[in-house]
């Protein structure tokens, strides 16, 4: 009896990882200008249009799922603690009022991490990081996925 | 009120061109206006509707400077005065029971611009608004431009249209008076010309004035006149003609009724003629043993106061003397009226008998001036008081005539004889002192006949007696000194030369005898 409660325990147990590694965010960025380390608050602010330059300067360029995508909606909820149609209003409105550059927005994760591999100062996110070459993944408060 | 032709065309093209420039100058520009603001409305509404899309698909896309791109779509555009993006947002009451839409102006471009959400279209400005919803928002494009261009354009057209107007008006004047001179000018010409043709002047012609209806109204008023000319030449040859022969006809009708007249003359002299040889035949013989009675009852008388008378006494003598002697003047004046009685006779059996003389060639000038002398010195020898003037005009060319000189020679010595009785007459007349007796004759040659002409200046034969003068025993003359048969016997022989005895006369200042004879 015991080593079935053992095993269904280890298969809760797996479960329940799996689901808490389920809706988890990765922030990735070009190699050249994002740092390798940031604070959520750090993250949050660059991600609310309010900091718009890294610390050497260079601009800062968001990269977003879209927000009907699933990625985009935990990003939307995640992040943002926004519905995806008040991020898409945010951000209108931060865009017409020429407070920050409008996000680009993908419909697929290559896509986007495609666009910020070739973006100098680019920041995105994604579900998980697919391998690249001028990517990397930016830790957020000492972890490399924001659960 | 009559108005001209003139007038009449110049009133319509006036007309025609105010019309025109009613059209140009007033509804043309209100259409045009109305037209241009239309477009410039649906064009303003299609902008709007166009920024809507790309506001709609870029919110969608989540392209949000693609909204500020599509809101820009228009920002070049000179006419644009602004464009917004307009929010509707749900506002609910206190209660949450009931709620409003209000529209926000969330983004204007230019920026200097802050127009009410609720703007409508005024003058200066035409508002459209295209409505768009997405699930991040639903607002519409308020889109403004100014109606500048429109003004400016209406502005033009106005312009365009009274240039365009003001040339056509000079150019309808022109035409008018172009019209009104091309066809006023030759329809007058025409109206002077059918006056001058319904005056008889058929040598006006019109001028040609084009190659148009009108030029050929002119050719045809031409070949019309041309046409009444001849057609009034040939009416006036043939009321010519017909006058002629209607002239002709008359002088055939005179001829006819003078010839009848002188049938009837004549028939009525040979009548009296027979009659006056009968009874002249009867009464001669009779008249013979009167005068020769009485020539030889004086002749006794005389024997018998010769040797019977002595044996008587001397009382008885003178008493038989004196009845003898009254016996032998009865006796002498009844033999004095019996010759004259015989003359008479004679004359008679003359009228009635034909000529017994032969025709020869004779030279009637001399004739003429023959006979007007032994006329002339008979008269001087009764009368040695009696003077007249002679004038004799002969012509010299005259060849010599075949007539039978005493018959000729005996009309002549008449119609000399009565001439100088007349003359005679007249200066026997209280207060012809200044009058000059004058006896004329003169001969002419005509075409075909020769002419003597026998004029008096005396007293002329009254208009009453001149159709009886050549009746047999017709006279003016006192009793004993004419027979009247001496124009009669005169008028016969020239009738029987073939030949006119007529007179011209003017009561108390003489006659003129007209002899014509032919010349074959």
């Amino acid at each position: 009896m015991a080593p079935k409660i053992f095993l269904v325990l280890i298969f809760l147990s797996i479960g329940l990882v799996a689901k808490s590694q389920e809706g988890a965010l990765t922030v990735i960025s070009n190699q050249r200008g994002a740092p390798a380390i940031l604070k959520y608050s750090e993250l949050r602010s660059i991600l609310m249009g309010e900091k718009q330059r890294w610390r050497n300067g260079s601009k800062i360029v968001i990269a977003l799922m879209k927000t009907n995508t699933a990625t985009g909606k935990i990003t939307s909820e995640k992040i943002y603690d926004m519905s995806a149609d008040e991020l898409n209003k945010f951000w209108l409105a931060l865009v017409f009022q020429g407070k920050a550059p409008a996000p680009a927005f993908f419909n697929t994760a290559a896509e986007l991490q495609n666009f910020v591999s070739q973006n100098p100062g680019a920041i995105g996110i994604v579900d998980q990081l697919s391998h690249s070459d001028n990517l990397r993944t930016i830790i957020i408060d000492g972890k490399s996925r924001i659960l | 009120m009559v108005i001209s032709l003139r007038t009449k065309i110049l009133l319509t093209v006036i007309t025609i061109v105010m019309m025109f420039g009613f059209f140009t100058l007033i509804y043309f520009p209100a259409q045009q206006g109305k037209l241009l603001l239309k477009n410039y409305n649906n064009e303003v509404q299609n902008l709007a509707n166009t920024v809507a899309l790309g506001v709609k698909i870029a919110i969608t896309e989540q392209n949000f400077e693609g909204v500020q791109t599509a809101m820009e779509f228009v920002k070049d555009d000179p006419r644009l005065q602004f464009v917004s993006l307009v929010q509707y947002d749900t506002v609910w009451n206190n209660n949450r029971t009931k709620y409003g839409i209000k529209h926000a102006v969330f983004k204007t471009f230019p920026e200097s611009e802050h127009p009410d959400a609720n703007i409508t279209s005024a003058d200066s400005i035409i508002v459209k608004r295209s409505p768009f919803s997405t699930s991040v928002m639903t607002g519409e494009v308020l889109l403004a431009f100014t109606t500048k261009e429109i003004k400016e354009s209406k502005r033009k057209i106005r312009t365009t249209s009274l240039i365009v107007s003001g040339g056509v008006f000079v150019v309808g004047l022109l035409i008018a008076f172009w019209l009104a001179r091309n066809i006023s000018i030759p329809v007058k010409a025409l109206r002077n010309a059918a006056l001058r043709v319904s005056e008889g002047d058929y040598s006006h012609r019109l001028k040609a004035f084009s190659n148009d209806e009108i030029g050929e109204l002119g050719v045809a008023f031409n070949k019309m006149t041309d046409d009444l000319s001849r057609s009034r030449q040939q009416l006036n040859e043939t009321n010519v003609s017909l006058s002629n022969a209607n002239k002709a006809l008359n002088d055939t009708l005179v001829e006819l009724q003078s010839a009848q007249a002188q049938l009837i003359h004549s028939e009525k002299m040979a009548s009296l003629g027979e009659l006056t040889a009968g009874i002249a035949h009867e009464i001669e013989n009779p008249l013979n043993f009167v005068n020769n009675f009485s020539e030889i009852s004086i002749e006794l008388l005389d024997e018998l106061k010769q040797t019977k008378l002595n044996l008587l006494s001397a009382e008885d003598k003178e008493e038989a003397e004196n009845i003898i002697y009254a016996l032998v003047q009865n006796l002498q004046k009844i033999t004095h009226h019996g010759k004259r009685a015989d003359g008479i006779v004679k004359g008679m059996l003359q009228h009635s008998q034909s000529s017994t003389g032969k025709k020869e060639l004779t030279d009637i000038n001399k004739l003429a001036d023959e006979y007007l002398r032994l006329s002339y010195h008979g008269l001087r020898a009764k009368d040695p008081s009696f003077n007249a003037t002679m004038e004799t005009d002969f012509d010299q060319s005259l060849d010599e005539i075949n007539i039978i000189p005493q018959d000729i020679g005996r009309v002549l010595l008449n119609l000399f004889n009565n001439a100088f009785y007349s003359v005679t007459e007249k200066r026997k007349q209280p207060q012809q002192n200044d009058y000059q007796p004058t006896i004329s004759v003169s001969t002419k040659k005509e075409v075909d006949k020769l002419v003597i002409l026998v004029r008096d200046n005396g007293n002329g034969i009254p208009e009453k007696v001149l159709d009886k003068i050549f009746q047999p025993f017709f006279t003016t003359k006192p009793s004993g000194q004419g027979t009247g048969l001496g124009l009669s016997l005169s008028y016969d022989i020239i009738k029987a030369h073939g030949g006119e005895l007529k007179v011209e006369t003017k009561e108390g200042e003489g006659a003129e005898f007209i002899i014509e004879l032919p010349l074959k």
